[in-house]
This record gives structure tokens, sequence and C-alpha cells, in this order.
């Protein structure tokens, strides 16, 4: 199996994933009065009570930790919202909706430290659970339909679900690649190279995004 | 005689085999129907047209069961009252709840409203009968006589009799002008004793004419109007008592209710039962159709039902005859009405009552109210709405059918009668309001104090309040525990040390309080409080080591933190609003009356209060026709204002004291909001964004600040730079006063330099903006604006800039210009430096030049010497300076003199080489004969002028 990568190198664990997401931007309503935090990300603050301000999740978390600010919860984490996301995706079997790139790891980690900020928590959860759950079966049988080819576009798949297939696509297409071409032996070192390189591309994709 | 069966649907539960006196009532126009119990807390609005088909409207706002409804009669207003002490005011039919009108300290078992709604009377096991304004609650008088519970009520259908009944069986009967009993019935009615499922009722003839009661011998007893004497009765079938009567709309029929569980019809004239109809249950109420021939019944158990046809067809329909009296009436009661309602306030005024209810903030209502009143009756609801805004009970809901009028005038919807009437009316002078609370609302937690540190909150619950304080900064500030409020706080303020409330007084028991509570305190149980015997406190304040209340005697009353009472100062008007902040205390005054184009006339003074001096003293700017919603300090310390047109304004000492308009609302974008202040500070508003319709946050959720940009009310430049031209200004107003602070601080002997630096800060960001402004001026080709900007440059660095700006835009000649404005300012700061010496911190400048000027001739001339070899015709017009100069200072010691001399020379130099750097880049200009005699003027006053240039530049 020449093409095949070592599995523990293009696989996060969850933990992992999550860490990245701690970079993203959420709103919190300070109750303290602290002078801006300059990181190397950029300038946070500066931090006036009552006045909503965006902080890395990481950094709100310490700060709910201390009890030193309350979350707003983003946008889309809302019952309304949650509720037609998750019917646009059982309707359509093939794409996906529109939903941040970690959506996941921020709704985990709000329902871990800012229960008492999400109105209908518990709503909310079984929302969150219902559509990635939807999600990823989809993703699954997706995945079961395509066929000799050696890339996938897949559009608005979020980081976690990226990570939990990314092995078995990656392997997949390069399997496929191998047999689809078993002629190409004069070529093969200049056309694998490429191929390999779409490949690896492809589903990656949303990572960059960000 | 028929037995037909009259099939009842429930409407309310009543629990177990108790009887409860239940309600029902028909609108005007016989669309709806409601039914009430005293066993159900919920009211029901039914459709009149398919009761059975549409579900009621279910109106819960009461906590015990409803004893008493009554619909005003245009059938606009719903009134219910309850056990639970309370008469609420609904909008009818949508059923929005309005106001508690008013509460008692026992049940409520009747309600009635005046023919034109104006009034509104209630009863119940209390002692007496309020007469309550509907407009804003207040009472107008109490009507005493009874000995036991009231459960009679009705108003005479043109309005100045009032005939009561109580449960002994006793009618009173009153004349509303003076509110003296004008015959009493002793004992003429049954004695219901307390059972409070049987209501004593009497009813007017619509036509005025006849009272009926009912009688102690199972009959309907008819009183006449004016005597009260018995004109006849009505005598039957029934077997017991009547507990139930009600007068068909053209008042040929009567229907009575027994306790014997039937329904009897009479004819009136003919004296004569004409029908009836046996029931399981007792009917406890009737209620006529009032444009059709049908009867609506309800029975103790709560359920209803409707006889259909129940006057023969043979007979007049009890309909016919009530169109052509129903309108005419109207009229007389709106002309009746009003004298009425005069003469009761004038009355209750002189005798300074203490019946008349307090909330009605207002000593000067008479007139008013009486146009209020004659729009009420002509309205198509608009009026009301409109002339209510300021009224003295500031309920949430009118305020927010003000914004929807406001919004249907903004449509121009208004109806053309009205806009009539607007012209006529006389507008109100604004009542008082404590800045940053939000109306009070019956089982809401509403905001007594808001603002940047913290805000008080207080909720209502089982006759007392609770009343929570937090801050926004939870780290630092300390924790206050909640407290119980048993006297009723509607007023709060808070600062960093203490925090200081007040209640209205509500009657004569409950007397105004106001009390304090310090945050931290050395001592314990440093709480105090002050009573008030006569006089109310309208508006608190509070600030550092100070709490200040205005009262409505207006007086203002200053306290220690201690509860020392330091101060009383007579105010020339009835106060508006009140703010502190740290040593300053801002009152707004009324000045007068409100103008006829409804504007509010004001006035503020600014106290400090330690020094004891009134800091400014002025008018209040306003928008036409809105009112003061906020008044405050900015994070700097400058007085604002907020009206409710959305215009906050600061008050600068630019023009000898003057309002700044420094934001907008309708200048912002988002119109679906509203914008409650919370504070300022130069550069940012802060505000709770509101939607649309609401006008105030609510407390839960927590509300968070929105910071909007301030943004003067520019008009559109054809610059197409206004936010710069904004930023220009606003950096203008604020280096302005960072100026004055400065200059302040120094006559004061303060250190200035942190306030220094600040300013200089400011001058460069300024200066910034300005030459981004002159580049867009350049762009659109508007040089004399921009060489405007130019001299408004304060650095001369960015002068430069500002040159170099210009010519690498290759507009040479605006170069030319720019560089002579330059010179010009570099002229004039050296002219200024000899023609003000007085400027300078001492004389030593002065005598530095004189001296230097009066040197011995060797060095001088050197001087001269160097100089006249760049510019020729310099030593003549430097010689005749010198000669001048020599003469009036004379006998300066040499050695010394002489060294700084060849500073300033040298200084001197450089000077002349700036200048000639300056002028170089510039076209020859300079080269012409005009030019360069302007040039050594301008270094013979530069020479002369050197030692402060040289400080300066």
């Amino acid at each position: 199996m020449a093409g095949q990568t070592d599995p523990h190198i293009s696989l996060f664990s969850p933990q992992e994933v999550e860490f990245m997401a701690e970079d993203e931007l959420v709103k919190i309503v300070p109750n303290m009065n602290m002078d801006p935090l300059n990181f190397i990300s950029g300038d946070f603050g500066r931090f006036v009570p009552q006045i909503p301000t965006e902080v890395p999740l990481w950094l709100a978390v310490a700060l709910k930790r201390r009890g030193k600010c309350t979350f707003r919860p983003p946008e889309w984490m809302t019952v309304d919202n949650l509720t037609q996301i998750l019917e646009a995706e059982r309707e359509s079997q093939s794409t996906f909706q529109a939903l941040p790139f970690s959506y996941v790891e921020i709704a985990r980690l709000l329902f871990d430290h800012a229960r008492d900020d999400i109105p209908d928590m518990y709503m909310v959860r079984s929302l969150v659970e219902d559509i990635r759950d939807v999600r990823l079966h989809k993703l699954e049988t997706n995945l079961g339909s395509f066929q000799g080819t050696s890339a996938v576009k897949i559009s608005n798949v979020s980081a976690m679900e990226v990570n939990l297939v990314r092995p078995f696509v990656r392997r997949a297409l390069e399997a496929f690649y191998k047999h689809d071409k078993p002629e190409a032996d004069v070529d093969r070192d200049t056309r694998s190279s490429r191929q390999q390189r779409e490949a690896n591309n492809e589903p990656r994709r949303p990572l960059r995004q960000r | 005689m028929k037995s037909r069966s009259l099939k009842l649907r429930e409407a309310h539960k009543v629990g177990g085999s108790a009887a409860s006196f239940c309600s029902i009532l028909w609108d005007h126009k016989a669309e709806h129907f409601v039914t009430s119990s005293s066993s159900d807390p919920s009211i029901s609005v039914h459709d009149g047209l398919s009761p059975s088909t549409l579900p009621p409207t279910i109106l819960r706002h009461h906590q015990d069961g409803v004893t008493a409804l009554a619909l005003s009669h245009d059938s606009s207003f719903l009134a219910s009252g309850s056990i639970d002490h309370c008469v609420k005011l609904y909008k009818f039919p949508s059923g929005e709840f309005q106001t508690n009108i008013t509460r008692f300290t026992l049940p409520i078992r009747v309600l009635a409203f005046n023919g034109s709604g104006s009034l509104l009377a209630a009863a119940g096991d209390d002692e007496g009968i309020k007469l309550i304004n509907t407009f804003d609650g207040s009472i107008v008088r109490v009507l005493k006589g009874h000995k036991g519970p009231v459960t009679g009520l009705d108003f005479h259908p043109n309005g100045e009799l009032l005939a009561s009944l109580d449960s002994t069986g006793t009618v009173l009967c009153w004349e509303l002008q003076n509110g003296i009993v004008s015959y009493t019935l002793k004992g003429v009615g049954p004695d219901t004793g307390f059972n409070t499922s049987i209501v004593n009722i009497l009813r007017w003839s619509p036509d005025g004419r006849t009272l009926a009661v009912p009688g102690l011998r199972n009959d309907v007893v008819m009183y006449d109007r004016f005597t009260g004497e018995k004109l006849f009765a009505l005598r039957g079938d029934h077997l017991e008592s009547i507990c139930y009567l009600t007068w068909a709309p053209n008042g040929k029929y009567i229907a009575t209710s027994g306790l014997d569980k039937q329904v009897l019809l009479w004819d009136v004239e003919k004296k004569q039962d004409i029908d009836r109809q046996k029931f399981e249950e007792r009917i406890c109420c009737m209620a006529w159709k009032p444009n059709g021939n049908a009867l609506s019944v309800i029975d103790v158990k709560g359920k209803y039902g409707i006889w259909e046809s129940l006057v023969p067809s043979s007979m007049i329909s009890p309909t016919v005859g009530i169109p052509d009296i129903q309108p005419k009436k109207r009229n007389e009661i709106l002309d009746f009405d009003e004298e009425i309602e005069e003469e009761l306030y004038g009355a209750s005024e002189s005798l300074n009552d203490a019946l008349v209810d307090s909330d009605d903030g207002e000593s000067y209502h008479t007139s008013r109210k009486r146009l209020r009143k004659k729009t009420f009756i002509d309205d198509d609801g608009d009026a009301y709405e409109e002339l209510n805004d300021g009224s003295s009970l500031p309920s949430a809901s009118e305020y927010r059918k003000k914004t929807l009028r406001a919004h249907k005038e903004k449509h121009g919807a208004g109806s053309g009668a009205f806009k009539s009437f607007a012209a006529t009316i006389k507008y109100k002078m604004q009542s008082p309001f404590q800045s940053g609370a939000t109306p009070m609302e019956p089982g809401k937690r509403t905001f007594l104090c808001y603002n940047m540190l913290g805000c008080i909150t207080t909720i209502e619950h089982e006759g007392n309040s609770r009343i929570e304080t937090d801050f926004h900064d939870t780290g630092r500030s300390p924790r206050v525990s909640s407290m119980i409020d048993i006297y009723g706080f509607t007023m709060a303020s808070i600062n960093e040390s203490g925090c200081v409330f007040a209640n209205p007084c509500k009657g004569e028991k409950n007397m105004s309080v106001l009390m304090y509570r310090p945050f931290r305190s050395w001592a314990s149980n440093s709480e105090w409080t002050m009573r008030f015997e006569g006089e109310e406190v309208k508006v608190v304040a509070t600030g550092s080591d100070w709490v200040a209340a205005v009262t409505s005697l207006n007086l203002l009353r200053i306290f220690s933190e201690g509860g020392l009472q330091k101060h009383i100062i007579s105010l020339d008007g009835p106060v508006v609003t009140a703010i502190g902040c740290k040593d300053q205390l801002a009152v707004v005054t009324h000045v007068s009356d409100c103008l006829p184009s409804n504007e509010q006339v004001m006035e503020f003074r600014l106290f400090n209060i330690p020094r004891m001096t009134q800091e400014l003293k002025g008018r209040v700017a306003l928008t036409p026709g809105s009112r003061l919603t906020w008044l405050g300090f900015s994070e700097e310390g400058s007085l604002s204002s907020y009206d409710s047109e959305g215009v906050l304004r600061v008050f600068t000492s630019q023009y000898g004291g003057s309002w700044i308009p420094v934001f907008s609302t309708s200048k912002e974008k988002k119109q679906e909001e509203n914008y409650w202040v919370v504070g300022l500070n130069t550069t940012s508003l802060y505000c709770i964004a509101c939607k649309h319709p609401e006008i105030f946050p609510q407390v839960t959720p927590k509300p968070i600040l929105t910071i909007l940009d301030l943004a003067l009310p520019l008009a559109s430049s054809d610059l197409g730079a206004a936010s710069l031209e904004n930023e220009l200004m606003l950096k203008q107003l604020r280096l302005y006063e960072t100026q004055r602070i400065v200059d302040d601080m120094a006559l004061a002997g303060v250190d200035t330099t942190a306030l220094e630096d600040e300013a200089f800060d400011l001058e460069v960001s300024q200066d910034k903006c300005i030459l981004r402004l002159i580049s867009s001026c350049c762009s659109s080709d508007s040089f004399v604006r921009a060489s405007e900007l130019m001299k408004l440059l304060t650095l001369e660095k960015s002068m430069r800039a500002a040159i170099t700006l210009v010519t690498k835009l290759k507009l040479p000649f605006l170069a030319e210009k720019f560089s002579s404005i330059l010179e010009e300012r570099l002229l004039k700061e050296a002219n200024e430096a000899i023609t003000n010496p007085s400027q300078n911190p001492s004389g030593e400048v002065v005598t530095r030049v004189q001296s230097m000027v009066q040197n011995p001739p060797a060095s001088i001339q050197t001087s001269a010497n160097t100089e006249a070899f760049l510019k020729s015709s310099a030593t003549k017009l430097s010689s005749t300076t010198l000669e001048k100069k020599a003469k009036v200072s004379e006998g300066l010691k040499l050695g010394k003199e002489q060294t700084k001399k060849d500073e300033t020379e040298d200084a001197t130099k450089k000077e002349i080489k700036k200048l000639n750097l300056i002028k170089n880049p510039v076209n020859n200009v300079n080269k012409e004969g005009k030019g360069l005699r302007k040039e050594v003027n301008q270094e013979e006053v530069r020479r002369s002028s050197n030692p402060f240039l040289k400080s300066t530049v």
C-alpha cells in the first residue's frame, strides 16, 4: 500500500479538534472592568460591564468559570433556527446546511460551561445532537455512494465530521485511484503526485476556510 | 305558562356545591359578551355570534375570583373587580391589560362606568364607594355612608346621580356634583347578609325616570328619580326575593331573577309578567342583548345560556325605541359631565381633601381635564391615547399606545377630526420622573433605577415589594442584600456609596417616606428614613455624601449621608427630574405651563452641593412636541439630556452655555428600535435597544448595553464626508471642553499636566481628521473650504503636512495659499507674544527682549549686520524699533544679557532658515518687491519676539 499514510497523522482526537475550536470568537457580556488584552491573535476588550464584546472561546470559558462574564449565545444557536436547520437537513439527502465550522465543539463547550446563559438549553441541546446525528448519517450514506473517483466535494461539512470520515475517505479514494489506473505505469509518478494532492485538498478544504 | 328549558353551557368552573356569584355582560354592539365568576380568577370574552364554536379569550390578571365586571358605554374599556382587592382596566374587545386602576383593602363587589366612561365607580366590602377617574386612575371622590358591603351601583343615564345599594338593603342616591346624599331609602331591599353569592342590585330605567330595586316582598319596587318616592311595584310569581334585575334596552320590559331559581320577564307599563323560565340553579346575572330580542343569563355554577326571543313577537321588540335615545343621551352627558367633573375637581381641591389621591401629581388640572374629557367623548380612541401621554400614572401600556399612535401619525393616518382637536387642545405639563426608571407593571419586575453603575429593581408580591440592588461590575462593587419594601417605593437612585428610595403618599395613613441605605458603613444600622407630612417626594437623587429629594411643595431637601438635614431650598417651579453625580446635582423644573404648540418650558440648575454654589442655570432644550425622558451626566461630567423624540443633548459652555445635540435617533438607520439611554461619554452613547413598540427594557433577561457613536444632526453636505465632519465637530467640542477645564484648573492653581497632555493628543487627532477632510475637499475641488480647514489646524507640523499633501495632489496654487496661511499664523503668534506680554508667566521675557534691544551698539550691530546680509532693508527698520525700545528700558546688566541675546539670535537664525525652507518649494512669489518687504517686516518682528517663540516652537 504505497500511497497510504499513517492514520495517526491525519486523524485528530476530538479533544484536539475541540482545542482548535477554542479559537473561535464568541460574544460575552463581562461583569467586570478590565483593560484590553493584547494577544498574538489580536487585541480583545476593553471589558466594560454589560457591554458585549467578542473574545476567543477559551478566554470566554476561563472568564465564565471565574464568574466574570455571561455568554451571549451565538445567533445560530436558537431553537427556531436549529429547528429549521434540522428540518432542512432531513429534507435534502445530498446537501448540508451552513453551520459554523466547529458548531459541535462550540455547542459542547457552551453546554458544559454556560448552561444558565442559553435559553431553552435542553431543547437546544437535543436539537444540536439531532442535527449532528442526521448529518453524520447523511455523510456516511453519501460516502457509500461515491465510486470511481479520486476527489469528492461536499460543502458545509464541519470540523468534527471531517475528522471522523477523513481516514476512511482518504484510503477509499486512494484505493479507487489505484484500481482505476492499473495501466498508468509510464507517467505514474507525475500523475499520482498530482492526484494525491487533489485528493488531499478537497476534503480538507473546510479546515482552511476559517 | 311555557316551560321550555334553556340549555346552559359552562363558562367557569365552580367547584363543589358552593354557589358563587357570576357575571355576564354584552358589549354595545352585541359582538362579544363577557363572563366571570367569583370562584375563578379568569375573565372570558366570548364571541357573541358563535359562542359555541370559537373559544373564548381568557384574561388572567386577577389572583382571585372576579366579582364584578363593567363595560364602558362605548365598550372600549372593560373593568373588572376581584376578591384580590384590585380593580383592573382592559381595552375591549382585545382584552389588552391597561392598568390596575385602584385597589381596596377588601374584596370588590360591584363596578359601574358612567355614561361617558370617564368615571368608574367601585365598591365592595370596604367602607365607601370610590369614584375613579379612568384617565389617570386618580380617585375623584370617596362616597361614604353605607353601613354594609355595597353590592349595587348604577349611574343615572344623565350622569348626575349615582344610586348605590348595600347588602342590608339600604339605597343611597348620591348627587355627583357635590357628593352629598340626595335621599336614603333605608332597608327597602332584602338583607342578603354576608352571602357573597347574592348581590343586591338596583338599576335605573334606560330613560332615567325610575330606579328599580328589589323589594322585601319578592317584588321589584320602582322609585322616583329625584324624590325617591315609591312609584309602583312589580309583584308576581317570584316565590323568594329577587336577586337580580335588568331593564330591556328600551325600558319597556324588565327581567328579574329570584332566589327561587326562576327568571321572569315583565311588561313594565302593564306591571305584569309575560314569561318565565325555570332553571336548575339560581341565575345570578343577566344581560339583555343590546340589539336583539335575547337575554343572556348565568347561574351560580358558572353556566351561561342565551334565552332567545323571550319577548313574544306580538309585542314591541325590546330593541325598538332605543336608537333615538342613545346618541342624544350621549350628548347630554357630554355637556353635563364636564360641569360635574369640573365642580368635582374644584370641590375636592378646595377642600384639599386627603381623599383626592395624591397619585395624581398635578394640582392644576381643572381646565385641562375638562378639555381632555371633551376629546375623549368625541374620540375615536385616538385622542384619548394622544392626550394620555403625559398623564401622571405612567403605565407601560399607555406609553406603548403612545408610540403606536406616533407611529400611526407618521404614516399620516391621523383622522381629520382629531387634527382639528389637537389644535385646540391645551397640552399638559410633563409629570415628574426618575431617570432610568421603567413604569410599574403588576406581576413584573421593573427598574426603579438603571445607570452605568448598577440597577435597582422591584417586584410587587402579595402586598409587599421586593427590592433588589445589583451592580454591573460584580467584582469591585459591594454585594447588597435584597430588601422587603413595606412602603411601596416607586423612586430610587443609586451610586457607589448608597441608594435612596422614596414613595408617593397614598392617602392619609400612608405618608411619603424617604429612605437611604448606605452600602458601606462603619456603623451598623446606618439606614435612615424621613417622613413627610402633607408633602410628597417627587424626585430623589444621590451624590457623594449627600442625598437630595424634591417634594410636591417645590422644596429641594438635601440630607447628608448620615441623615442630617443640611439644606432646604425652595425651587421656583414644580420639579420634573433631578440627578446627582459626585458633588453636582442637576434639577429640572417647569418654568410655565406647556406652550400651545406642545412645547414644555423647563429650566435646569446645576448645584455644587459641598460648595453650596449654583454652577449653571438655563433652559432645557427639547425637540418641539417632545418630553424630557432622561437626564444625566456624561462620564466626563457634562450635563446631558434625552427627549422623547430621540435627541441627545450635552450642555457645553460654548456660546455662553448651550445645548449641543450630539445624537439623534432619526439619523440612526435602525428605525425599528427604540433607544433607552443609560449613559454617554465624549464619543459614544450607551443605551439599551428595545424592539419597536417597547420603549422600556425588561428586567429579565438582563438587558445589555448597546454602544452607539455620537452623531450630530449634520445637514447632508456636498462634500460627502459627513462622518469626518461629524468627527471633527465632536473633537472640537471635546477639545473646547478640555481646554476650558484646563483653564479653570490653572486658575485654581491645580496641576494640569495630565489634562494638557490629553488636550495635546486631542489636537493631534483633530489635525489628522482635518487633514483627511482637506484631502476630500481637494478631491471635490472645494478649495476655499480646504483653506478654511487649513486655518483650523493647530500644530505647525500638521500645517506643513497639509502643504506637502496639496503639493503631492498637484495643486500648487493651494500649496501657495497654504504656506501663506502658515506664515500668517507664525506672524500672528509672534505678534501676540509682543502685544500681550502679560500673557507670559512673568515679565521676564519682555525684559529680556528689551535688554537685548538696548545693548551696546557693538553687539546689536553685529546681529543687525548678520541680518542685513540676508535682507538688505532690515537695518533701517530695526534701528528705528531699537531706538524706541532703548528709550523704554535702561540700566540693565550687560553680562547676563549678552549670553541670553546670543541664544536668542541663534534661534532667530534658525527661524529664518525655517521660513526660507517653507518658502522655497513654493514658487517665486516672495522674490517680488512686496513680498520681500513683507518678509523683512516679519524678520524684524521675529527677532525681537524670539525668546517667546523659542518656547512655543
